[in-house]
């Protein structure tokens, strides 16, 4: 059964459209990436998998449960960090997990997971003094209360500092290995790279794209650019080398010391070849994949 | 299993709140005191029923003020800080959420009353009166009533939480309508009685159609059903003998069960069915 089935959804309040027929499915175990610029429908589409937000239009099913309908149940298997959240000010972090754990009617150590998102310190402080990241930290703690099946994360590493972040992606990769499904949105490319097994990208409400970060990277273009460095290299020879198969475009930079190629992944050997064979001296060359930023920028139409 | 964590919580936050306490003492203070004056103040047995008339203007000046406290802002207050976020993405349905936050709100309203009302009815009986069963009885029936009327103001202050998206807007119109149907509505009355009589609409006493409007106002309702269930004084415009019937008690009765199951029932499924 897939994790969360997202059917034909449509939300618009009055003329403004927030999502426009979206349309995809997570499958049980994965990591996936919702990525998008702000303003794109990320939350209103977690909004929708909580049941805040009643969509205009589609159904989404977690585990087979309708959210809008058996909310409850969906919910249960469920982990949660929302946006736009805030704490208890009174409760201390022990009692705020210990709501959570009454509330899902399961019985954990406090501490444990308070050690997991470094905030045993802070176990018995009253939440209300807490600084945003450690707000963050609490509530990815209470999210993870009762090995949830699905971890929903929205935009988790707001207000946490490189450290936290990298601690974020530590906790999402654990729970990926224990099982769990992990869906989290992010606007920030770096993450989703480095942790996602498939993305989406929405772009003003539409599914712009959804693929393996390598798929989408091939569908951006060729995939790998070539840097080259040479010497005695001479203008007429780049079109050679742009008639190889799988060679999208060359060009000279560093005042014709370097020889940039974009091509894709097989054809990197035979470029090389090609400007050794053309009396070309090769001293070094480095390939550089095509960034996400790169291809982020294409889906979305650089309108970031 | 969910509404009772969310009870608890609720139970204890408005426990820490001070102003939520003062008013619960102050309550109970003052039923006390009318439970040890009015026996002093009546040469007649005080056992009668007429303690409860004499506590009207006590519980209808206090009683509704506790309940919109309590009530007001239980929902606008974590929806605009976004605590209701983290409480919804929790396996708890929003009928549980309601549910939880009234029962451990509510145990304030329940405490206050019955601690107060059960004192004062002790105070009044000892030690010149006497104590039937019949007496316990109605006594009973008038704490029952009394903790209804409360909840008249819990429901309109959590319709107030459920249709409002700001607790400045919350705060003005929960203590509006306190300040509506307590403070104000005997001076709006006779406003409209000074209005109608210079435009020559009424002559006098205003007509039965025109109190009927005027009592349907809930802490009227209350005043009048204490009067005719509790204290036996069938008199004044609406309970004498030659005043309409929609005018008497029974009417009365329906009312302020309408009041009590209506904006309860109107706030909770106007939290069901918005977008957060």
């Amino acid at each position: 059964m897939a994790a969360i089935e997202v059917e034909n959804i449509s939300k618009r309040y009055g003329t403004v459209t927030a999502l426009d027929r979206v349309d995809f499915t997570v499958e049980e175990g994965e990591v996936f990436g919702f990525l998008g610029p702000n303003g794109a429908g990320k939350s209103t589409m977690i909004n929708i998998f909580l049941d805040f937000v009643r969509p205009t239009d589609g159904h989404v099913r977690i585990f087979g449960h309708d959210c809008q309908t058996e909310g409850k149940q969906a919910r249960e298997r469920m982990g949660v960090l929302p946006e736009g959240y805030h704490v208890y000010e009174r409760l201390t972090a022990r009692q705020h997990l210990e709501f959570v754990m009454d509330s899902k009617g399961v019985a954990e150590e406090p501490m444990e997971l308070l050690g997991r998102v470094g905030l045993r310190d802070a176990a018995d402080r009253q939440a209300g003094g807490f600084s945003k990241g450690m707000a963050q930290r609490l509530v990815l703690a209470m999210a993870l209360i009762g090995d949830p099946d699905l971890i929903v994360l929205d935009e988790p590493t707001t207000g946490l500092d490189p450290n936290g972040a990298r601690e974020m992606r530590n906790i999402i990769l654990q729970e990926a290995d224990r099982g769990a499904t992990v869906f989290f949105s992010s606007h920030i490319l770096e993450q989703v790279e480095a942790v996602c097994d498939r993305v989406g990208i929405l772009h003003q409400g539409e599914l712009a794209a959804i693929d393996t970060i390598e798929g989408l990277r091939e569908s951006v273009g060729g995939g790998t650019k070539l840097q080259i460095q040479v010497e005695g290299v001479q203008n007429g020879m780049l079109d050679d080398i742009e008639t190889l198969e799988g060679v999208e475009k060359a060009w000279l930079s560093q005042e014709g010391t370097q020889v940039e190629v974009t091509c894709s992944n097989d054809a990197k050997l035979d470029v090389v070849v090609a400007l050794n064979d053309a009396g070309v001296e090769v001293n070094n060359f480095r390939t550089e994949e095509a960034s996400l930023e790169d291809m982020f920028a294409e889906y979305t139409g650089g309108s970031r | 299993m969910t509404w009772q964590a969310i009870a608890r919580k609720d139970y204890a936050q408005s426990r820490d709140s001070k102003l939520v306490r003062y008013l619960l003492y102050f309550f109970v203070a003052v039923c006390l005191l009318g439970g040890y004056i009015y026996p002093i103040t009546v040469e007649a047995d005080p056992t009668k029923g007429e303690f409860t008339g004499f506590m009207t203007g006590s519980i209808t000046l206090l009683l509704p003020l506790l309940a919109i406290l309590l009530s007001y802002n239980s929902i606008v207050g974590e929806r605009e800080s976004g605590q209701l976020n983290l409480l919804l993405s929790l396996p708890n349905k929003r009928r549980e959420v309601v549910f939880g936050k009234l029962v451990g709100r509510g145990l304030f309203l329940l405490a206050g009353v019955v601690v107060g009302l059960v004192g004062a009815g002790a105070l009044v009986v000892y030690p010149f009166g006497s104590i039937t069963v019949s007496s316990t009885l109605s006594y009973a029936g008038y704490i029952l009533l009394t903790l209804a009327f409360g909840g008249i103001f819990y429901g309109i202050g959590l319709a107030v939480s459920t249709f409002t998206t700001s607790k400045r807007l919350a705060t003005m119109t929960g203590f509006g309508a306190y300040f509506l149907f307590v403070l104000v509505w005997d001076g709006v009355r006779q406003g409209i009685n000074i209005g109608l009589e210079r435009l020559g609409v009424i002559n006098g006493t205003p007509p039965d159609w025109l109190l009927f409007v005027y009592g349907i106002e809930p802490t009227m309702l209350y005043d009048r059903l204490v009067a005719a269930f509790f204290e036996e004084d069938m008199t004044g415009a609406y309970l004498s003998a030659d005043a309409s019937w929609y005018l008497g008690e029974w009417v009365a009765l329906a009312l302020f069960l309408t009041w009590v199951v209506v904006p309860l029932a109107l706030g909770y499924w106007r939290f069901e069915v918005t977008d957060l």
